[in-house]
């Protein structure tokens, strides 16, 4: 009886093991290598979920009325596994159980007609907004920033706003675009993306980038009740519906298409989202510059930034290995690569051929202070920080983009500061200017629609710069806005203004007041990782005095402050102010010491006086006897 | 112990005050001390534009590698002569005699407060001194607490990596801190406070050769250290009541 009861304990616990091992995921065709490094032919099927029934799936076919645009959550999602890919970092921003990890570069809404530019994230990185703070729902958020997301994440997030639900029948959905990054074909047009979000085709928007369709139409513009599935002659004749047409030879006798699909992305496919133009001169072209020294070298983006099925793809930066379970982490910061690992049983640094760093003659406190980027990213600095636009806030590559140097919004850099780790790091940085509310020394930001109808009317008077940039804001400008957003309903608080550093606000008088160094009105910064230049054009290349004498713009460069208030901007602020030793023991012990040498040496030359004092007094007596 | 000479421009007497050991260590800790001082401080001025002079004293010295490594090389002597002096005060009857003459006693905060009113005019006269005043024992003390902190702070600065393994609540950012601050406290105490004690007071000025033969007059001793002088004149002429008088030129 016992020898059976063990038995089947022993059966039942190798049958629940073996259970638990099996792996119950579904792998789809292309969820797992076979080993092959060769590119696997992409001829298939387009596909589209069913409008009446989600669950099946639809077959697109050039003759197919209305001609219909492919869904990639159907067409890609057919052989690799769609779910597992949209948990990745390009696409899981709004999921609040993902780690927030090191702050990066954030959307930035800009309003110049009401003063703003204001950093914003779904990830709760300090400083910025969340974009329903600003009234921004998934759907406003995709109209604006869209054009630079692989969808996904946001693109697909439920609305709970009835009236953005029907909208959200005739546009779609903004499913993660595969072909944003995958797709090799030269036809390729990411800026197509751009015009679609704004929009708001959204389900046409991913084929509309491929070199075999194309799409006219707004779905923006297309009544309540139209039906994108039935479409029904429009009574505004000048309104165009969202159409999508494939060009000829697209499919082949099976009614496939040949996609262009490449594993590993091309770095151009990266640059549409990740580019940078530092303004370092007033004409600053891209023949002028050279790029990242492991581009030139033969490297790719996703050489050091990879990622498996899950595409939890790595950022590269040293503590990553805390919030991230990419095996890959750790070889693939710029220690990873470049420094061997003492306790590795197999070699793992020089890997891609990364060479081994000497740093003859520096010493070793540098390594503990400062990050490699602080010496080897970003451009050479100048005494004077520069404007750089970046693809995501600038719109780089899209049409019709302002290419005046003075665009908005406006990040400053390279501003060197201190990043969580305590290492000292070059950064990108931007002021933050909203209108917002205070409460208990919290800042919100107030919803930027309701800025516009309240106080827009002050604003409008003052005109807008052909460049676009900033506003200018006087005193009586601010104290205006600031009374008719304290009387505005739902304004619930004291009504300020944050810009260049500093926080307006309005006292009991009705006066305006300002105060420096209010937490909210800190900049944004956000490191810079690239263009890594070579060795030789590093920080310490020409001796220490390249940070260590009175001019190095390191310690003593220029900060510029950004702010559209009259006389507040086009200030500076000293770089090392940004990564001032502080906390509360350092300022005590300043304190100690700054006390003791007064009090001892006022008591000490207090001493000497009274000495020779005394000495000239026996001196006289002497000499009257 | 005392010399008389038998010109009657040198009938000075004289008193071996301190003896070669003493000597050495001390002129060794002010050699290592100014180079310190003359090399931390542009080292320290780096990091302020508003001592843009500081450039010109590093590009004199060739570059700031030069400077720092004179400035290492300075702290080595210093943590040397540190080492030797702990060894000196503990194992050599010389330097434990020192060392207990050095303590502070109740009859110093009696004569800080009788010099004070002595100062001030409401006493007629001077405290009388043993082998040590006050100031000078504060001297000592002030050097040996500074040598603890600029030792223990520069080596924090000099390894880093070591420090940060077993002493990680101390950062690099606060020994940086306490040693410039200490150092400063230690630069102006030296040049103002013991230097006029020492050299620049009306009875030593233009200064003393006092730190190389370790000789003092009688007439200082009196001034000075008084009360070190009757004891040393007691045991003298108790000795004489027992011995011979003493040769000339041994140590009282």
């Amino acid at each position: 009886m016992r020898k059976g009861l063990i038995a089947t304990g022993v059966l039942l616990w190798l049958v629940s093991t073996l259970y638990s091992a099996a792996d119950t995921t579904e792998k789809l065709l292309g969820d797992e290598s076979d080993g092959s490094r060769a590119i696997p032919n992409h001829l298939i099927e387009l596909l589209i979920a069913d409008p009446i029934d989600e669950n099946k799936v639809v077959k697109i076919t050039p003759d197919d009325k209305p001609l219909l645009p492919f869904s990639t959550r159907q067409t890609c999602g057919a052989c690799h596994n769609y779910k597992t890919i949209c948990s990745g970092w390009h696409f899981n921003a709004p999921d609040p159980n993902i780690p927030p990890g090191r702050p990066a570069q954030p959307w930035i809404l800009v309003d110049t007609a009401t003063a703003t530019q204001i950093p914003l994230s779904h990830r709760p990185w300090p400083g910025t907004s969340r974009p329903e703070q600003l009234g921004l729902t998934p759907r406003k958020f995709l109209e604006l920033f869209g054009r630079h997301t692989p969808g996904g994440g946001v693109g697909e997030q439920e609305s709970t706003n009835s009236d953005e639900i029907t909208r959200e029948f005739i546009s779609g959905k903004l499913e993660a675009n595969c072909l944003s990054c995958h797709d090799a074909d030269p036809a390729h047009n990411q800026s197509e993306y751009a015009i679609q979000a704004a929009r708001e085709n959204f389900r046409w928007a991913a084929a509309a980038t491929c070199g075999f369709a194309s799409v006219s139409g707004a779905a923006k513009y297309m009544p309540d009740d139209y039906d994108p599935f039935m479409p029904m002659p429009l009574e505004h004749p000048k309104l165009v519906p969202p159409t999508i047409s494939y060009r000829a030879n697209t499919f082949d006798e099976k009614k496939r298409v040949f996609f262009n699909i490449v594993r590993e992305v091309p770095a151009e496919r990266c640059y549409f989202c990740h580019s940078n133009m530092y303004l370092v001169k007033k004409e600053t072209e891209k023949w002028q510059t050279d790029v990242d020294v492991h581009l030139t070298a033969g490297l790719t983006c996703v050489d050091c930034h990879r990622n498996g099925l899950d595409h939890n793809i790595t950022r590269g930066y040293q503590e990553e290995g805390i919030v991230s379970n990419n095996p890959l982490v750790a070889t693939s910061s710029c220690q990873g690569c470049h420094l061997p690992e003492k306790s590795s049983s197999t070699p793992v640094a020089g890997r891609l051929g990364a060479p081994v760093p000497k740093h003859p003659g520096i010493p070793p406190v540098h390594f503990d202070k400062l990050s490699c980027t602080a010496c080897h990213s970003g451009p050479w600095p100048a005494q004077k920080t520069t404007l750089v636009k970046t693809s995501r806030a600038h719109r780089l590559g899209t049409l019709n983009v302002n290419k005046s140097p003075y665009a908005m919004p406006h990040i400053v850099s390279p501003v060197f500061a201190k990043q969580p780790n305590g290492k000292i790091a070059p950064h990108k940085l931007i002021w933050p200017a909203f209108w917002g509310v205070l409460k208990d020394q919290n800042v919100t930001p107030i919803d930027i629609e309701v800025v516009r109808q309240t106080a827009g009317e002050i604003f409008a008077k003052e005109k807008l710069t052909v460049s676009g940039g900033w506003l200018s804001l006087g005193a009586e400008h601010i104290t205006e806005a600031l009374k008719k957003l304290s009387s505005e309903k739902s304004v619930n608080g004291k009504s300020v203004y944050i810009a260049g550093g500093r926080l307006y606000f309005l006292d009991e008088t009705g006066k305006l007041c300002q105060q420096d160094n209010h937490p909210a009105a800190k900049p944004y910064l956000w490191p810079i990782a690239h263009d890594v230049r070579p060795a030789a054009q590093a920080l310490g290349v020409r001796r220490c005095e390249d940070c260590h004498s009175p001019e190095a713009p390191f310690f003593f460069g220029k900060v510029w402050v950004d702010s559209p208030v009259q006389g507040k901007g086009g200030v500076f602020r000293k770089m090392r102010d940004m990564y001032e030793i502080g906390g509360p023991v350092y300022v005590r012990v300043n304190w100690f010491f700054k006390l003791l040498i007064i009090g001892v040496m006022t008591l000490l030359i207090l001493h000497i006086l009274g000495d020779l004092y005394r000495r000239v007094m026996l001196w006289l007596a002497n000499r009257a006897k | 112990m005392r010399q008389t000479s038998g010109t009657k421009a040198e009938e000075r007497e004289f008193f071996q005050r301190f003896g070669l050991q003493f000597r050495v260590q001390h002129i060794l800790l002010f050699l290592s001390t100014i180079t310190l001082i003359i090399t931390g401080v542009p080292l320290w001025c780096l990091g302020r534009p508003e001592y843009g002079w500081s450039q010109a004293v590093v590009s004199a010295f060739g570059s700031i590698d030069a400077i720092r490594y004179i400035h290492r090389a300075g702290a080595a002597v210093l943590i040397l002569v540190s080492i030797y002096h702990l060894y000196y005060t503990m194992f050599t009857k010389e330097g434990r005699r020192e060392f207990i003459e050095l303590l502070p006693r109740q009859k110093d905060v009696i004569d800080v407060t009788i010099n004070s009113l002595y100062f001030l005019g409401l006493l007629k006269y001077r405290p009388g001194f043993g082998r040590y005043t006050y100031y000078e024992k504060f001297d000592y003390w002030a050097v040996y607490w500074g040598c603890v902190i600029m030792i223990g702070t520069g080596l924090v600065l000099w390894f880093p990596g070591v420090a940060a393994r077993y002493v990680p609540w101390f950062t690099y950012e606060l020994a940086a801190e306490v040693h410039a601050d200490e150092a400063i406290l230690a630069a102006l105490a030296l040049f103002i406070w013991h230097f006029y004690n020492v050299h620049f007071n009306p009875s030593r000025f233009p200064g003393t050769l006092l730190w190389w033969h370790g000789k003092i007059s009688r007439e200082e001793m009196m001034h000075d250290h008084v009360l070190e002088y009757y004891k040393k004149a007691l045991a003298q002429t108790k000795s004489k009541g027992q011995k011979a008088e003493p040769q000339n030129g041994t140590t009282v």
